[in-house]
């Protein structure tokens, strides 16, 4: 069922509003049944999820009968920015994931934000999927903060996904919309895959029977388990590698994404077109899975090159 | 006056980005203040205001040095490239670099641009933001204060400008400039004026007389000034929040500074196709107008205007 969970007026003939699809069980009471939102494009160039939420709402319509809890399913958090390739809030130009949890007397975005929250509140689970930017190509991974890792690396295992990526919290990131979820009680995972403005159909198809496989570990559908492909990565005692460009220049790369990479493999240079030069050759610091990888070839000195996950005893 | 390139970042087919310096005194000398201007490339009117304190103590220098007490360092800016785009933020991947601090120098370009400035400017014993408001709307000038509990606020009267916002910091302002001085024991203050993208050459030169007036106060330079407003202290408390109850052609009635009474009508908003009128904006109080939505679109719920309330006891 078609819901819309806010809506506010533009000033030219249009108005701005959320929907979501909810999926409810056609034979039992809804009420006290588990409840899972799925979330996407709160940045408005990442349209990676659309495809995931093609998917599982294709499958949820194909087998109603199998609907145990409630599935929310929310496509455009940041309509406006989905439909005109924009990352951030058009007009406002800000990052609608640094100003949860919003409110309603703030400026649009957080009136936005803070619809977006009253819409999941209530929800045993959430999914942020989000796609990188338009510069870099990601492995699909959960992203989970250290001081809830204890809580989600458990349920991210469940989706069989590529890589958990355990981090150390930055304090800006408090105003994201899983720290806001997280801390009203929702479980929330943020998905990172593929690469800002494109559908990398592979990638869509594996998070979708993941995300299936874990609403059945918890009951929320009734499915058999499928398997999965890949074997999850916890990073809890890995170290990941950044590696940044040392100057200006072009980037070209030397290797395919996700692939094992050994200490002093060359991973790609850093060229200038106009002197024909190049001016650095960019070498693996460690072994380990290149799991991020440099997408838009132009660089500034400190531009993200490619993330390394080192040690890989524990995969 | 020292002209001095603070720090460089290469690009692939421009001119580096070049932070540029302004040092007046004696290095190292105290007490010592630094000025940094716009962070985003749409701050005119702070452009002008430090371009001008450069002309300023400059001249007032070459006159006479001894007028100098102290150090002062002015940045008038630390993103050319922004500016000459028209662009507030890194033209690259559109990143807030006032959202990079302390920054960090093996991190991505805006962090290692962040933390740059940061080395440079951390060690003053006052430090002092230029800024436009981040958001749609334009404002009188104003001290901006995070309290973390010390006497900032206070001090912050030696600006002579009537009103000091003091406010407890959010997630979001521990990644900025100002935040970050002052953890770093500076004693931080953010000017806010006008609006971005414009210049106010009558609200940036109050700036500019508020900043040579502090300098002054803190006798790190000397020269005559004008007493001004001891200042009203002011929190969030203060501040009344009208928005508007729909979407469309804003016509506001008042300035930004402009006394305002219970009940005035100070805005009305007209249908954008067939012209009728949708709502008149009231004033729900008495008191200053201190912020006004700055588009002639508005939005639905958008914040068309903050009153600092006059009854409220200040």
């Amino acid at each position: 069922m078609i819901e819309e969970v806010f809506r506010v007026n533009l000033p030219v003939e249009e108005q701005l509003t959320l929907k979501r699809n909810r999926f409810s069980p056609i034979d039992r009471d809804a009420a006290g049944q588990k409840r899972i939102s799925i979330v996407t494009g709160i940045h408005g160039d990442e349209i990676e999820g659309q495809y995931v939420c093609f998917l599982l709402a294709k499958w949820l319509n194909e087998n109603p009968d199998k609907i145990h809890g409630i599935i929310d399913i929310y496509p455009a958090m940041n309509p406006m920015g989905v439909d005109s390739i924009t990352r951030g809030f058009p007009f406002y130009d800000v990052d609608l994931n640094r100003v949860f949890p919003g409110s309603t007397t703030d400026f649009l975005p957080a009136q936005v934000a803070n619809g977006i929250v009253q819409a999941v509140k209530g929800s045993d689970y959430a999914i942020d999927i989000h796609a990188s930017n338009i510069f870099l190509k990601e492995l699909p991974q959960v992203r989970i903060s250290r001081s809830n890792a204890d809580e989600l690396v458990p349920l991210a295992k469940k989706i069989g996904i590529d890589f958990i990526w355990v981090h150390d919290a930055v304090t800006v990131l408090e105003s994201t919309f899983s720290h806001t979820m997280n801390t009203l009680g929702t479980k929330t995972l943020v998905v990172e895959m593929g690469v800002g403005m494109r559908i990398t159909k592979a990638y869509g198809q594996n998070l979708s029977e993941g995300i299936l496989n874990m609403m059945s570990q918890v009951g929320i559908i009734n499915r058999p388990l499928t398997p999965q492909g890949k074997t999850s990565i916890s990073t809890l005692n890995s170290q990941v590698h950044f590696i940044n460009s040392p100057s200006a220049g072009v980037f070209i790369p030397s290797l395919e994404h996700n692939v094992i990479v050994s200490k002093g493999e060359k991973l790609g240079e850093i060229i200038n077109p106009l002197l024909g030069e190049v001016k650095d050759v960019l070498l693996s610091p460690c072994d380990g899975l290149l799991f991020t990888i440099r997408e838009y070839p132009v660089v500034y000195e400190g531009s993200l090159i490619a993330r390394i996950l080192e040690d890989r005893k524990e995969i | 006056m020292k002209e001095e390139i603070l720090f460089e970042i290469a690009s692939l087919s421009r001119e580096p980005l070049r932070v540029k310096g302004f040092r007046f005194g004696q290095k190292d000398s105290t007490p010592s203040c630094v000025i940094v201007g716009p962070i985003a490339g749409n701050g005119i009117n702070q452009l002008w205001i430090a371009s001008r304190l450069v002309n300023f103590l400059r001249q007032k220098e070459l006159e006479n040095p001894s007028l100098f007490k102290g150090e002062i360092l002015i940045i008038p800016t630390v993103n050319p490239y922004s500016f000459n785009m028209s662009k507030a933020f890194w033209p690259m991947d559109n990143t807030d670099i006032d959202v990079m601090f302390p920054g960090y120098e093996q991190g991505e370009t805006t962090q290692r641009i962040a933390a740059r400035l940061f080395e440079k400017t951390n060690n003053f014993d006052y430090a002092l933001l230029l800024e436009a408001r981040k958001d749609h709307s334009e404002c009188i000038p104003y001290v901006k204060v995070l309290d973390t509990g010390d006497d900032s606020a206070e001090e912050a009267r030696d600006f002579g400008l009537d009103f000091i916002h003091s406010r407890k910091p959010t997630t979001h302002d521990t990644v900025s400039l100002s935040y970050n001085w002052k953890i770093w024991n500076a004693k931080s203050f953010t000017l806010v004026s006008g609006k971005k993208g414009s210049l106010d050459k009558g609200d940036s030169r109050k700036v500019f007389d508020a900043i040579i007036r502090f300098l002054c106060k803190k006798e790190i330079i000397n020269l005559p000034i004008f007493e001004c407003s001891k200042g009203n202290i002011i929190t969030n408390e203060n501040i009344e929040v009208i928005k508007s109850g729909t979407a469309g052609l804003f016509d506001s009635l008042v300035p930004v500074g402009e006394h305002v009474i219970h009940g005035q009508p100070i805005a009305r908003v007209y249908h954008s196709l067939d012209g009728s009128l949708l709502q008149t904006i009231i004033a729900p109080c008495d008191g200053i107008i201190s912020c006004r939505y700055d588009y002639p679109l508005i939005f639905q719920n958008a914040i068309a205007f903050r009153i600092i309330r006059l009854e409220s006891k200040i």
